[in-house]
């Protein structure tokens, strides 16, 4: 017995080694962005959820490019998926914060901006983010915040910030987004410190806040924060802008304010991977997207903030009207840079704090 | 009793010598195995012992770091609290779903397939939407507080919702049926003439089942057990949803480690851990107490 | 016929046990409402006027509708029974081969491989998942209904393993050497008397694989590609905008279907008595 259980060990180890050794297929960096021409192919790796399947519909009618729409619920899955290499997309849409993981990884492609003329439409606040200036890799798709939502009906006292909402009265009748990173930010802010600031020092600071703040939370929910509030078992939230303009959709009374310490604004971008193959359609696409008629049924169909300048005015004065998706002040937003390895460590915090509860 | 759990051992005086036969035939199973349980094993096996980058990719630089962070007492409370959980479920489990399985196996021939299929039938349907419909009973304006008040049965709604009673009966409610199947297997062949024996001499229904009933279908409860125990523990979905995520379980630590984290390595060191705390249980309840 | 069926009827349980049989039959019958309770209600909210399926708003047939000109939703369900059915077909196959082989024979690895075959239940989703998803890409093989099938096939077979190796306990060992005695080959022992005795807890391993792989989503997320794409998966994507009625509507359609078939063919069984 004792024999056949080394050798069966041996051999997974042989295994193991010969396999970690092996290098997946990968999309390797031939010269990067290699120019391809007439593609009949597309493979769209993109958040479910996102892309509005009449645009896919009238993007393969007017160029014959079949879309192969991939897609995921969290930027980790992509990256994960990407980074293994088992098919070779075409486009992926990051958040701001993994690009810039991305770009340091060397994994995105510089993109053409000849071939994408419609580039212009897009508003100034976006043309020069922190993670990509001057849209050298990525182009934004959609981009919205992280705020407030407030069922006014039940709660009628004005509540303006994390300090107004995390008090003990509140308590039990609170959700929020069950990200961690997003939770800590909200401490960071509250303590005056910027949301990417996360050495183990300022997580020190943020800790006991946290610890307080989460005994009060009856639900954590990323996927859909509307849930409690419009079933009635919660009365805030700290929600993702578009689930609030949702709610404000389904009914007037959620109201949604950015947090007057400051909040986080997030953006989607398209990017195309190195070694895309199809790098010409990823163009076309980019370039079809950013026509203000296209755009704007992105809108209709999910209530985030457009970047698209021109497409903005296509917008009903109801759609532009819903605080939520253009909110009247958002000069406290700032973006997520990458933290690289504090995240783990952000994870263990709140872990921790969880469990202690 | 503890041996039935590597049932592989059940025959051991009529169990052959497998010849080239036995190994031919022995081999689907074997090659499937070793390709896609012990080579994806194997390839997480090396990562649990290397570090990560800045993208949470491996970098092979062979150290126990992840190991050591899996014995930090965050981990091993929340490793425990899975653990309770699971052995809750498994209770609650066999205490409904005996019956069940009891019944089904004693009914007619040609309806018992149909009750099976019957119990396995909401199964079907998507777990994401189940769950919502179980939301939408237990929640305050919910179904469950609506009848329940309507009959005068309490005066103010019940708070189930997003409480570790909401876990549990979302947990038994997705594990019931793979506790009644495997009990029905057992109870389906029970000889019906045992039964009227030990009746005969005189045993009512309580001795009949403690004696009799109980330890012949033994090892269907014991799958059910395993079926119902093991996947459990790593389930946290369902705490996720009806329990508002309040309460991290080892599912989710490690699905974090992959995702939000980007720290394959001590993921992997994690689920490494649980298998090889498996491994060293099943071999201490399947040992053998004294040679043949 | 009136007299045949009640000389097939006779009465199977000993007299003193009609007590613990209405027991057990009225909570069986409890147990069915409570499994079937979420299904009534998903199916009464299918017809729901809201989008959002959370609060009740009116009557409509709009997502029925709606669903009839949803190819790809139809395609995922599609997809879903192709994969579930090759699945529990093979889980079968290796499940029962495997626990017949490792009760006849005495391999001298078998602690080694009954401990195997517990290790796709024991690792978490995401583990198999990814380490599934990395196997493939290191040996070049595509991902599609192929890798989804396999990866289904390695959690599933367990289940099927252990159920048939619970009803192997007992059985009389005799058994296939009489069947020999009276010249049948070891096959033919295997398939005609061995199989139909195992033949329920087949059915209940088939049944669990079948659900398992039906409502699986993390593994066959990381090893799918979009044409393969199962309903699992479309439902968890839908989750962040909120979970279409249509869903309900599909996952309605599905189970009164497989309930009306599955009972017809029931009554259609006893017609032809």
């Amino acid at each position: 017995m004792k024999r056949t259980q080394l050798a069966c060990l041996a051999l997974a180890s042989i295994l193991a080694l010969t396999f970690s050794a092996c290098s997946p297929k990968s999309s390797d960096p031939t010269a990067s962005g290699k120019p391809t021409t007439g593609s009949k192919q597309l493979n769209l790796f993109a958040w479910s959820e996102y892309v509005p399947q009449a645009i896919i519909d009238d993007f393969t009618k007017e160029t014959g490019i079949k879309v192969n729409y991939e897609t995921y619920a969290s930027n980790e899955e992509m990256v994960s998926k990407l980074v293994a290499g088992a098919t070779p997309y075409d486009l992926v849409m990051p958040s701001e914060y993994t690009v810039e993981a991305l770009l340091k990884a060397n994994k995105l492609a510089p993109l053409d901006l000849t071939q994408i003329p419609n580039i212009k439409n897009i508003a100034p606040e976006y043309t020069n983010l922190a993670h990509d200036p001057g849209f050298k890799y990525s182009v934004p798709w959609m981009s919205g915040s992280v705020g407030i939502v407030v069922n006014t009906e039940k709660i009628t006292d004005p509540v303006t910030g994390y300090a107004d909402f995390f008090q003990e009265k509140h308590k039990g009748r609170i959700v929020v987004l069950n990200d961690n990173r997003e939770m800590v930010s909200w401490v960071l802010n509250t303590l005056g410190l910027s949301i990417n600031d996360v050495s183990p020092a300022n997580l020190e600071k943020v800790r006991p806040i946290l610890a307080g703040w989460i005994k009060m939370v009856k639900v954590f929910d990323s996927d859909s924060p509307k849930t409690a509030l419009l079933n009635g078992d919660v009365d805030l939230g700290i929600v993702w802008s578009g689930e609030a303009a949702i709610l404000y959709k389904e009914n007037k009374k959620f109201k949604y304010t950015l947090p007057k310490e400051g909040a986080h604004r997030f953006i989607d971008s398209l990017a195309i991977p190195v070694g895309s193959p199809h790098a010409d359609a990823a163009h076309l696409f980019i370039n079809y997207i950013l026509r203000p008629e296209v755009s704007v049924i992105i809108s209709q169909n999910f209530p985030y903030t457009n970047p698209n300048l021109e497409a903005r005015k296509l917008l009903t004065p109801e759609e532009l009207g819903n605080p939520a998706s253009y909110p009247a002040d958002s000069s406290m937003l700032e973006t997520f840079r990458d933290i690289g390895m504090a995240a783990a460590d952000i994870d263990k915090l709140v872990t921790d704090l969880k469990s202690s509860n | 009793m503890a041996a039935i759990l590597d049932q592989s051992d059940s025959n051991q005086e009529n169990q052959r010598h497998p010849r080239l036969i036995g190994w031919m035939l022995l081999s689907p199973l074997l090659i499937w195995l070793a390709l896609f349980v012990i080579a994806p094993a194997a390839i997480l096996f090396v990562y649990s012992f290397c570090s990560r980058d800045a993208l949470g990719q491996v970098v092979y630089d062979f150290n126990l770091g992840n190991y050591a962070r899996v014995f930090d007492p965050i981990y091993i409370k929340i490793l425990l609290r899975s653990i309770g959980y699971a052995a809750l479920t498994t209770i609650i489990c066999i205490i409904l779903g005996y019956p069940v399985a009891y019944f089904i196996g004693k009914a007619r021939p040609d309806t018992r397939n149909l009750l099976l299929m019957l119990v396995m039938i909401p199964f079907w349907t998507s777990f994401l939407i189940r769950t919502y419909a179980w939301i939408t009973i237990l929640k305050s304006e919910g179904l469950m507080n609506g009848m329940l008040q309507y009959t005068k049965l309490i005066s103010a709604p019940i708070e189930i919702l997003y409480t570790p009673y909401a876990i549990i009966i979302g947990l038994v409610y997705a594990y019931l049926p793979f506790m009644i199947l495997p009990i029905y297997g057992s109870v389906e062949k029970l000889d019906n003439a045992l039964v009227e024996a030990a009746m005969d001499l005189g045993a009512g229904p309580v001795r009949a089942f403690s004696n009799v009933i109980i330890p012949l279908t033994w090892p269907g409860i014991v799958a059910g057990t395993l079926l119902v125990f093991i996947p459990s523990i790593g389930m946290f979905a369902i705490t996720d949803l009806m329990g508002g995520a309040r309460v991290p379980m080892i599912g989710n630590v490690i699905q974090n480690q992959f995702l939000q984290a980007r720290d394959w390595p001590f993921g992997a060191a994690l689920g490494m851990t649980l298998m090889f705390l498996f491994i060293i249980a099943f071999a201490l309840l399947t040992r053998k107490s004294h040679p043949a | 016929m009136d007299s045949l069926a009640s000389t097939k009827s006779k009465p199977l349980l000993p007299s003193g046990m009609k007590l613990v049989d209405l027991i057990f039959g009225s909570w069986t019958v409890g147990i069915f409402i409570f499994l079937y309770l979420p299904i009534v209600l998903l199916l009464i909210y299918s017809f729901n006027e809201s989008r959002l399926n959370i609060v009740w708003t009116g009557f409509s047939f709009k997502w029925y509708e709606q669903l009839f000109t949803n190819a790809p939703l139809i395609k995922a369900l599609k997809n879903s029974l192709i994969i579930a059915t090759i699945t529990t077909a093979f889980s079968v196959v290796l499940g029962t081969l495997g626990a017949w082989l490792l009760y006849r024979y005495r391999f001298p690895a078998r602690r080694s491989i009954n401990t195997l075959i517990f290790i796709p239940m024991v690792i978490p989703e995401i583990i198999m998942g990814i380490s599934l998803l990395i196997f493939f890409a290191t040996i070049n093989f595509s991902l599609g209904f192929t890798s989804v099938i396999i990866s289904h096939i390695t959690f599933c077979f367990p289940f099927v393993l252990i159920a048939v190796q619970a009803r192997l306990i007992g059985l009389d060992p005799f058994l296939e050497e009489a069947a020999m005695d009276l010249g049948a080959t070891p096959f033919q022992a295997f398939f005609q008397i061995i199989v139909p005795y195992l033949l329920p807890a087949i059915i209940s391993g088939a049944l669990m694989s079948f659900t398992l792989s039906m409502d699986e989503v993390i593994v066959t997320y990381f090893t799918a590609s979009p044409a393969s794409a199962t309903l699992p998966i479309k439902v968890f994507g839908m989750a962040k905008v909120g979970l279409n009625p249509m869903l309900n509507a599909i996952s309605a359609i599905f189970i009164v279907a497989t309930a009306v078939l599955v009972i017809s063919a029931e009554l259609l069984k006893r017609w032809n008595k």
